[in-house]
């Protein structure tokens, strides 16, 4: 315990923390400029100055511990006369331009200047000039503004770990630029522009359109990205959305954003946005009125059912929707149609990865809190880029490497290059030898813990796969093997993050049983990435074929019928369709109706013209989304939908957590679950919900996960399920689990020519972001990222543009060369146009049953 | 990009491996660029900022703050000439008027064949043998003007 006076009042604390802090925590307010508390203490704008008795100079409360019995003062003569000082150097350059300065109204250095600032200056001479630069597209600098705190480019430097800014030269003329000295050509995460206490780092999105006084209303709100969830302060302006801020400190993001939370908001006011039905009549879609085409829809689907059966009739959710509207859209597909085809985005690589994890280990394992990344001693990344796809996770990975960890990275990893101890980038089935080489090898060097006799059965079965082997076919030094087998084995307790890519090739399968195997070895905790806000949130809500709510099998008698008593709805016993095998039924012709709610089937799937046929193939398509998509245009009826920010609704994120959406604008357009119920009586089942509170009531009844969760309880980041500590279900079913012929997979692998590869690119996350123009002005045009040596062989240069070619079509794209890339990988994103699933065949994981990306060969046309 | 000789390359390697961080190693590294190639390119900045796997932005932020690195190209010579007290006193301003008369050359001014950059320096702690100036690293003192002119007929 110390005890501290600080202005006369006695303050016990229990560590030893700076005076800021602990003037802070008894609501004394001392002025900073340079302080922040997600940085380390810095002490250099001095105006943190207090007076300390016995101390003949004062001292900055920033930096300063405080010890037993000091007293201490921040408000007198002698500080305020210090403080004025400063304030009147930080004048001598600073522009006093705060008429048509954005930052005006929430600016430190006006507030400051206003209580403590000299109200003239005796300085004669000129300002220094610099002009302010607009090179960015979306950051706007203003150099003569800044007061050189060096916020921005320690935010950037510890904590985002990207290192885009500097402090250039020195003295006077120091000046916050990125490399390039215009463009930041970085990550885009913006929190620079949090901590920037005056005007010199600017949001170019909303520049000069408002004053921070105009802002009318913040709600605090989820963000609609990606599966992290962070949280967002909208804040609004009659109804329109001026921005979107984080607020230091809150959420699971605390404080930090990255490019598409800050950035991509801009989606909600596009003008290519629908306002209204659109029904197809003679050939072309129409515009109708909502009654008539929620009848329309009814009346056909009720035909359908009546002439081709339920099963017939398959419906398809996109991650972005609510957990309300996926559990109404499941309950309408069981018990109004009466089918079991219902299927979420989930199934292409998320849940078919979770589901297996789960198999072997228990429900729930994948449920980590992502904080705890951070912590580990050790980080196995696998099939996906977490910085690209999940960004605030991929902080807490760097975070952890720069604490010492060293990082083993598996497959593409762009954000990451700077911090993996080892990266091995390979063709997918190389990828999985490598995999079983190394958990075959780590077998040997770690004994078997002894928890789950079962599995350890599995793992002792597996396949030796040398070293040596895995080198000749990956073309990886024997000694990076090695070296990478006694990292992993030193790790005692590593965070092992899957993504996509692993599971959406032709051995995804065997990958998945591998992975499984080094996490029970490592005693690895695993984090799946999630790309998309609420993929979680869908299969918790049973938007999978045979599955119903909370994750129970609904072949199961006694989970189905408990689910049928409770909601009094009959639920037919077998199970339905996944995503991927209604659009091959739907190719075959069987599947006759089908309906999408949110998703661009088209641009989501692997071959764009096998997905296009089915789509043709289907006599009655629905779309609900916000925008006209590909997928739109071959439906029958569109119905526009209300983007995040106008309907209330919860996310439940890749760690479990329950988070409200909540209103912030009206938007054109009525909320799904309400289309869903009328459609529903319509068809004879009458809902009977009036809120979204009353849909989530239900979903408490009958879900074990979500248990004595209140609607009102889920007050932003704290909700994680199992809420109140409810049992999860421990029983765990890896009877039936092939061991992979991995031997044979290594010899009749073809790994000749150059193949393709998706890259998760940060600024395409293959939804929304293709509607911001914010976002889409960072790198719009799309390209394919090769090796020097391939590029050098073709005499490529960057930017020069060049056709890829594969079996199944051919685009045109610029070169990005990047050494870190072996000669037989190219990646492409997944653009709209121009995208990597333009010239990718139609494949199945025979298994897992996700889309396979693996085996495209491209040739490259100069 | 720099097309980066082996040598440098070694160079550079060679004195990495003397400290525990490659950080310690950035100064050495942007000197050897500097002597190799005259300037300090963004292209070299970022090469160095690979080679130490040192964020490029956090290579320009130090390489800026230092006056002894250049950010423009220079000549095939780098004259620094010291214009401070001790050296003022001893004449070195009329050794700036025989640059100016004999070679064409002004502070922070390369020649138009690319053979000699100007640059003033504050103080180059020669004042003993004032008026002094550097050409490349050597050293040359006691100055007069004809002197200044045989010297740099040398430096071709």
């Amino acid at each position: 315990m110390i005890t501290i006076t600080i202005n006369e009042k006695k303050i016990t604390l229990e560590k030893p923390v700076t005076i800021l802090e602990a003037a802070r925590s008894a609501g004394i307010h001392i002025p900073t400029l340079c302080h922040e508390d997600i940085l380390e203490p810095y002490g250099g704008c001095r105006l943190c100055l207090v007076e300390v008795e016995k101390v003949p100079r004062l001292l900055s409360a920033c930096t300063q511990y405080i010890t037993e019995g000091m007293v201490v003062r921040t408000e007198t003569e002698r500080v305020i006369e210090a403080r004025r000082a400063i304030l009147e150097f930080l004048l001598i350059n600073h522009p006093l331009d705060c008429s048509f300065c954005d930052k005006a109204g929430e600016c430190d250095l006006q507030d400051l200047a206003m209580k403590y600032g000299p109200a003239t200056g005796r300085f004669a001479e000129g300002k220094r000039k610099h002009p302010e630069s607009y090179d960015d597209p979306l950051i706007v600098r203003n150099m003569e503004r800044c007061v050189l705190c060096s916020k921005c480019v320690r935010m950037c430097e510890d904590v985002q770990g990207a290192s885009a800014l500097c402090i250039t030269n020195r003295g006077s003329k120091s000046y916050v630029e990125p490399f390039s000295g215009g463009r930041y050509n970085c990550e885009y995460c913006g929190n620079c522009l949090t901590v920037c206490p005056v005007g010199a780092i600017m949001s170019g999105l909303h520049r000069h359109d408002y004053r921070s006084w105009l802002i009318e209303r913040e709600v605090e709100t989820v963000c609609s990205y990606c599966g992290v969830g962070c949280s967002l302060l909208l804040q609004i302006r009659g109804n329109s959305l001026i921005r979107t801020v984080p607020k230091i400190g809150r959420g699971l993001n605390r404080g930090l954003l990255c490019s598409k939370g800050r950035f991509g908001y801009d989606y909600i006011s596009n003008s290519e946005r629908l306002d209204t039905p659109l029904i197809r009549r003679n050939g072309e879609l129409q515009p109708a009125a909502w009654s008539e085409a929620i009848t329309h829809i009814a009346r056909r689907l009720k035909e359908i059912k009546e002439n081709h059966g339920s099963d017939a009739i398959a419906g398809i959710v996109s991650g972005r929707c609510t957990n309300e509207d996926a559990y109404v859209f499941q309950k309408f597909f069981r018990g109004a149609i009466g089918t079991n085809n219902i299927d979420s985005v989930a199934s292409l690589a998320y849940g078919p990865a979770q589901r297996f994890f789960e198999r072997i280990f228990g429900q729930g394992v994948t449920a980590n809190d992502i904080h705890g990344i951070s912590n580990s001693d050790g980080i196995f990344v696998i099939g996906g880029d977490p910085t690209g796809i999940n960004p605030v996770l991929g902080l807490q990975v760097r975070s952890a490497c720069k604490k010492g960890a060293p990082v083993v990275v598996m497959g593409y990893a762009e954000g990451l290059k700077r911090f993996s101890k080892h990266a091995f980038i390979t063709n997918s089935t190389t990828e999985t030898v490598l995999l079983a080489s190394l958990v075959s090898e780590i077998k040997k060097k770690k004994s078997l813990p002894g928890e789950r006799p079962v599995f350890e059965e599995i793992i002792s079965g597996l396949q030796p796969v040398p070293l040596k082997d895995a080198s000749e076919m990956s073309g990886f030094g024997l000694n990076d093997l090695v070296d990478t087998v006694d990292t992993l084995s030193n790790m005692i307790n590593p965070s092992i993050i899957v993504g996509r890519d692993i599971v959406q090739t032709s051995t995804g399968h065997m990958s998945l049983l591998f992975l499984a195997a080094l996490a029970y070895l490592l005693n690895g905790r695993i984090y799946l990435l999630s790309e998309l806000p609420n993929e979680q949130g869908l299969l918790d809500m049973g938007c999978q074929p045979d599955m119903l709510p909370s994750g129970r099998p609904l072949t199961i008698e006694t989970f189905r019928t408990r689910c049928e008593e409770t909601l009094g709805i009959a639920i037919p016993s077998t199970p339905g369709l996944n995503y991927v095998e209604m659009i091959e039924a739907a190719h075959a012709g069987r599947i006759k109706a089908l309906y999408v709610m949110g998703e661009d089937t088209v641009q989501g799937l692997p071959d764009r013209n096998y997905v296009s046929d089915a789509l043709r193939n289907v006599e009655f398509l629905v779309v609900q989304d916000m925008f006209l998509t590909e997928t739109a245009q071959y439906a029958d009826v569109v119905l526009p939908s209300l983007s995040w920010a106008e309907k209330e609704g919860s996310y439940t994120n890749l760690e479990r957590r329950v988070q409200l959406t909540k209103k912030a604008v009206e938007g054109e357009g009525i909320e799904e679950w309400k289309i869903i119920s009328e459609m529903s009586k319509i068809l004879g089942l009458d809902m009977g919900y009036r809120s979204v509170t009353d849909i989530f009531t239900e979903i408490v009844r009958i879900s074990h996960i979500y248990r004595e969760i209140t609607y009102n309880d889920i007050t932003s980041g704290r909700c994680m399920w199992p809420y109140k500590g409810g049992p999860l279900r421990h029983d765990v079913h890896i009877e039936g689990i092939e061991l992979p012929d991995i031997v044979s997979v290594m010899k009749n692998a073809d790994e000749s020519g150059v193949q393709v590869r998706r890259e998760a690119h940060l600024f395409h996350s293959q939804n929304a972001s293709r509607y911001s123009p914010a976002l889409q002005s960072i790198s719009p045009e799309p390209y394919v990222k090769m090796s020097e040596t391939l590029a050098g062989r073709l005499s490529l240069r960057d930017g020069e543009h060049v056709k890829v070619v594969t079996e199944a079509g051919s685009i045109t794209l610029s070169v990005h060369r990047d050494p870190c890339l072996p000669e037989n990988v190219v990646l492409i994103p997944p653009f709209e146009k121009g995208g990597i699933f333009e010239i990718t065949k139609w494949k199945v994981n025979p298994v897992t049953k996700a889309p396979a990306l693996d085996g495209n060969r491209v040739i490259i046309e100069t | 990009m720099v097309v980066l000789n082996q040598k440098v390359l070694e160079e550079i390697n060679r004195i990495k491996s003397k400290y525990h961080d490659s950080r310690s190693c950035l100064l050495p590294a942007l000197y050897i660029f500097q002597r190799e190639y005259g300037w300090l390119s963004p292209e070299a900045l970022e090469a160095v900022g690979e080679i130490l796997n040192i964020p490029k932005a956090t290579v320009k932020g130090v390489s800026t703050f230092y006056a002894m690195f250049s950010h423009k190209p220079t000549g095939r010579h780098l004259i620094q000439l010291c214009t401070n007290v001790a050296c003022m006193l001893m004449g070195g301003e009329r050794l700036l008027d025989v640059l100016r008369e004999q070679y064409g050359l002004e502070p922070n001014i390369t020649t138009p064949d690319n053979r000699f950059s100007l640059v003033i320096m504050e103080c180059i702690g020669a004042c003993d043998t004032a008026p002094a100036m550097l050409v490349d690293t050597d050293f040359h003192g006691n100055l007069t003007g004809e002197k200044v002119i045989d010297i740099l007929e040398k430096y071709k």
